[in-house]
């Protein structure tokens, strides 16, 4: 066989090769950006979840004190201006917001024993703590699946790919330092 | 408790006088047997010998016989009650294990989905009870699989054989889990998924834990659920001191838990006291699953109806 040729088989060879690596670290980002996806989706279900206990606990103590009340409804105006598709950084402005009222209903619920001790409440709260833990799931899986893509994409030759199909690296869900612990409620 | 601890330490001494009584049969039997071979004493030695080796096997035969007693009654008269006394509502039934206590499913070590189904499946010491309130079973299981080894017979013929290799024995533990969740999870360190079911590979956060572990589940979100930072941390403290025999699956909201240790949990040997630092070592054993209620927070049913 001439030697051209076999110059040209090589080559030929290490191109095919070079184009499977292409596709599929191709196709192995656009799976990573997918499970970040699903992931976001996730945090999304348990927000409108913490929403909607939240709206119930709410709707509990109205009757004890109207502040709270007050604070929720702000919460509920600023998501009705907002887009349905919330940024990262909106869920977190929307998380803490949540945050601020939950903190205010458990300072009320200190001072009324009787709500403390009232079976519909109990019932919220615990499942309040449950989609608390659903949501920090939802946080974690998503920045650890961030984390994943992001290393991939700075990483060489894979950031080549990343480049060329214009992917670029997510922002973390980021959580107060105390969100980050586990859920403590008091029963 | 004392008296009945040295009462059966009696028992066990008794039992250990005859094994040691076969040692000087032995002992004079190979001696007679390898004299037999000079030619000064001749056949007749190597006779008494085989004799006295025959005699001596006996002897050891009865010894561990009457040992196994021993420790039959020992479990029955006083570990029942001592281990049942550990734990609210504790009953300990030595001669029953998984899949030989009426209610229980006998594959109740298979639906771990981490443990191979084996072709011989021994259970017993089996131990229930309640700590803080969560309710557990455990059981010894001792597991072996069919292997066979190729040889050279006499005739230099090659020939297979069959042989039984264990490949599991230690305790395996349900606990009721204190969340609701949907879907499968397993974490493992020495075992493989034995099911068909479609588990896929979930890294957590932590580094390290990811080197220990490798986490299975079906639905990604509810490995992370199960598996809070905290609970992490506390499978590592676990980890720690069993290094490399630990399995757990989370499944239909019960937490299974298997421990590789390769011996019984709680055996008398021959030869060993029988005293307050053997119970202290049951203690321990019985105070791993405190430690799994405690660490894992078990007892914490915020999530739960109950």
């Amino acid at each position: 066989m001439q030697g051209w040729l076999i110059a040209l088989i090589v080559i030929g060879v290490l191109l095919l090769v070079v184009l499977i690596w292409y596709i599929a670290t191709m196709n192995n980002l656009r799976q990573l950006k997918v499970k970040v996806k699903e992931a976001e989706s996730g945090i999304d279900v348990a927000l409108t979840k913490r929403f909607d206990t939240l709206s119930k606990m709410v709707e509990t103590v109205k009757g004890y004190t109207k502040h709270e009340a007050k604070t929720f409804e702000n919460v509920v105006k600023w998501r009705q201006n907002m887009p349905d598709e919330l940024t990262v950084k909106q869920k977190e402005e929307f998380m803490e917001k949540m945050n601020q009222v939950q903190s205010d209903i458990n300072v009320v619920v200190e001072n009324y024993p009787d709500l403390k001790a009232e079976k519909v409440f109990t019932n919220l709260q615990r499942s309040i703590a449950d989609v608390e833990e659903h949501l920090q799931a939802s946080r974690r899986m998503f920045n650890a699946n961030v984390s994943r893509l992001n290393s991939r994409i700075v990483t060489f030759p894979v950031s080549i790919v990343a480049a060329k199909i214009n992917m670029q690296k997510y922002p973390f869900f980021e959580a107060e330092p105390a969100k980050t612990q586990d859920v403590k409620m008091e029963f | 408790m004392k008296e009945g601890l040295q009462e059966h330490q009696a028992k066990k001494k008794r039992a250990e006088r005859i094994i040691l009584l076969g040692l000087p049969f032995l002992g004079f039997g190979i001696l007679a047997a390898v004299l037999g071979t000079t030619e000064a004493l001749g056949e007749w030695a190597v006779t008494v010998g085989v004799v006295l080796i025959i005699f001596a096997v006996l002897v050891f035969v009865l010894g561990f016989a009457l040992f196994q007693r021993f420790e039959t009654n020992f479990k029955h008269e006083f570990l029942k009650d001592y281990l049942s006394g550990l734990v609210e509502e504790g009953e300990f039934v030595p001669q029953k294990g998984f899949g030989k206590i009426q209610g229980l499913d006998p594959a109740d070590v298979y639906n771990t989905e981490f443990i191979e189904r084996a072709d011989r499946f021994y259970s017993y010491d089996f131990f229930r009870g309640k700590i803080d309130g969560v309710d557990f079973v455990s059981s010894d299981v001792k597991l072996q699989r069919i292997e066979y080894e190729t040889y050279r017979d006499k005739d230099g013929k090659i020939r297979r054989r069959k042989k039984y290799v264990t490949y599991f024995h230690g305790r395996v533990f349900h606990f009721d889990f204190n969340k609701d969740f949907d879907g499968h999870v397993l974490v493992l360190e020495r075992y493989k998924p034995q099911t068909r079911r479609k588990y896929q590979k979930v890294e957590f956060e932590s580094v390290d834990f990811n080197k220990k572990f490798r986490t299975l589940a079906t639905r990604e979100h509810t490995a992370f659920y199960i598996l809070t930072p905290h609970f992490m941390e506390s499978l590592m403290k676990i980890e720690k001191n069993h290094p490399g025999n630990l399995g757990f699956s989370f499944i239909d909201n019960k937490l299974y838990f298997a421990i590789h240790t390769g011996k019984p949990t709680f055996s008398v040997r021959p030869f060993r006291r029988l005293d307050e630092k053997l119970l202290e070592k049951f203690r321990e054993d019985v105070g791993l699953i405190h430690n799994l209620v405690d660490e894992l927070k078990l007892n914490r049913k915020i999530f739960k109806e109950d």
